[in-house]
């Protein structure tokens, strides 16, 4: 390998595909994991509440639901939604990002709603009793006491599951979606570089997901400052 | 119903874990009377935490009766077939928890007036007047914006008292009130303690405290293995105890 060469390609590249990598490359990426970890959230969430509920069918689905998604890998999941779903909904026929948008999202609920869980369950069992000794009612329990203490707990765990996801958008690059890892593909099909390409994408990928992360603590530090204010 | 003094009449209790192979509460029957002061001894798993925990249903009972100003509570229907609403009557029970269980994420003000206004629908200028009287009582009344976290636990406790007393019960139940405590905390809220015994509260008080239980208690109640093995004045029961078990109890916290 002569890293002089490889160095003066990636200068080259640089200037030629910039905008690939961080425009739509990143756009794509980004979006993706937006949308992924937004829908998912929300997705989670109700999947937490039926793996908590009273009534054991639903615990039931929601436990199913989560052991067979993580239980599987990611990029089988993608193959499956990819393939089947068009099959299933003819309105996804060739709507190969939102095919991969709703597998993302299918994965990410699984997790997330075992961040909400164990972040409900870590409130100490004594707010509630104490809550419901004072007659509140289990709704109102759940909303003044149990949830806003359990935010502090589930907020940076979303945060990191939003960078986990950034980095598992590349396996969407198998479809050819536009995501960063797609733009190496494409960049090393015109130009027959492999090594120059991908070490500029993990810089990206790295830079992102660092600073993502550097931000997260900025923000989980400031969180934890108001419980001693 | 309210004239009764028989306040809450607990009959045959039973609380079994695993099948029955474990019996925390092995037929309790015992009736607290209005103004009553009940303290309960006995030995840590003689199931005295779990009797009072199952007198607002914190724990549900395995089976047995527990009649709370004339009405079953472990029944899940009244005589008129509705649907009981329990949180209704734990309004009427105020408790104390061993590691005090304020809200973290709320002032001590906040956490004194959030179930008389959601609850009770008290105004909530009224409600942080009468809580703001309430923690002068307890010589908390400049601690009224402070967070749980700035105060010692002997303050904790007491805040975690008159947050009881907000929603004016008519019973306080007391579950080791002093045992997380550092011993020169204990003496400030068994005062606030004994304050609310005079002023005639029905307590029923699961402690540790053996001066506290002869000096403001009008009943003791020994338990072991889930079953109460006696019960007397404070004075007979310390000087005379009959059962050879809390003989053998008495012996080693005296």
């Amino acid at each position: 390998m002569n890293f002089v060469t490889i160095g003066q390609n990636i200068v080259k590249l640089t200037i030629k595909y910039w905008d690939k990598f961080l425009i739509t490359g990143m756009g794509y990426t980004l979006s993706l994991a937006a949308i992924t970890v937004a829908v998912g959230a929300i997705l989670g969430s109700l999947i937490a509440l039926l793996r908590m509920s009273k009534f054991p069918p639903f615990r039931w689905i929601a436990a199913i639901y989560t052991e067979i998604i993580r239980g599987t890998p990611m990029l089988l999941q993608l193959y499956l939604f990819y393939f089947a779903l068009p099959q299933l909904i003819p309105f996804l026929n060739r709507k190969q990002y939102l095919c991969v948008a709703i597998a993302l999202t299918c994965n990410s609920a699984a997790y997330v709603s075992e961040i909400i869980r164990s972040g409900i369950q870590a409130v100490d069992i004594g707010q509630t009793e104490a809550a419901r000794s004072l007659g509140l009612s289990q709704r109102l329990t759940m909303t003044q006491i149990i949830l806003p203490q359990a935010i502090k707990n589930i907020l940076p765990a979303l945060g990191n599951e939003f960078i986990m996801i950034i980095k598992d958008t590349s396996l969407a690059s198998t479809f050819f979606i536009g995501d960063l890892m797609t733009q190496v593909l494409l960049i090393k099909g015109t130009t027959y570089l492999t090594m120059e390409p991908l070490i500029m994408v993990a810089v990206v990928y790295f830079v992102l997901t660092f600073v993502l992360s550097k931000l997260l603590g900025m923000f989980e530090r400031r969180m934890r400052r108001g419980d001693v204010r | 119903m309210a004239t009764s003094d028989k306040l809450i009449q607990v009959r045959d209790l039973k609380k079994y874990y695993n099948n029955g192979a474990i019996k925390a509460l092995d037929g309790v029957s015992v009736d607290v009377n209005r103004g009553d002061v009940m303290v309960i001894i006995g030995p840590s798993g003689s199931g005295k935490s779990t009797f009072l925990r199952s007198l607002n249903l914190l724990e549900v009972p395995t089976a047995g009766s527990i009649v709370f100003e004339g009405v079953d509570i472990t029944k899940k229907r009244g005589h008129d077939g509705k649907k009981l609403d329990i949180d209704k009557h734990r309004q009427k029970m105020g408790m104390v928890f061993q590691h005090f269980n304020l809200f973290p994420h709320k002032t001590i003000l906040q956490n004194m007036t959030l179930a008389p206004i959601k609850v009770k629908g008290v105004p909530q200028a009224e409600a942080e007047r009468k809580a703001r009287e309430l923690l002068e009582r307890v010589g908390l009344g400049d601690r009224a914006d402070a967070y749980p976290i700035q105060l010692s636990g002997g303050q904790k406790q007491r805040v975690a008292i008159v947050r009881a007393l907000a929603m004016e019960p008519d019973v306080m139940l007391f579950d080791e009130p002093t045992s997380a405590l550092d011993p020169e905390m204990v003496g400030e809220v068994l005062d606030v303690m004994k304050r609310l015994a005079k002023q005639g509260m029905t307590m029923v008080v699961v402690t540790h405290e053996m001066g506290f239980a002869r000096e403001v208690g009008n009943r003791v109640i020994f338990m072991d293995e889930g079953k109460i093995l006696e019960e007397n004045s404070p004075a007979e029961l310390f000087a005379h105890p009959q059962n050879p078990r809390l003989q053998d109890f008495l012996s080693k916290v005296l």
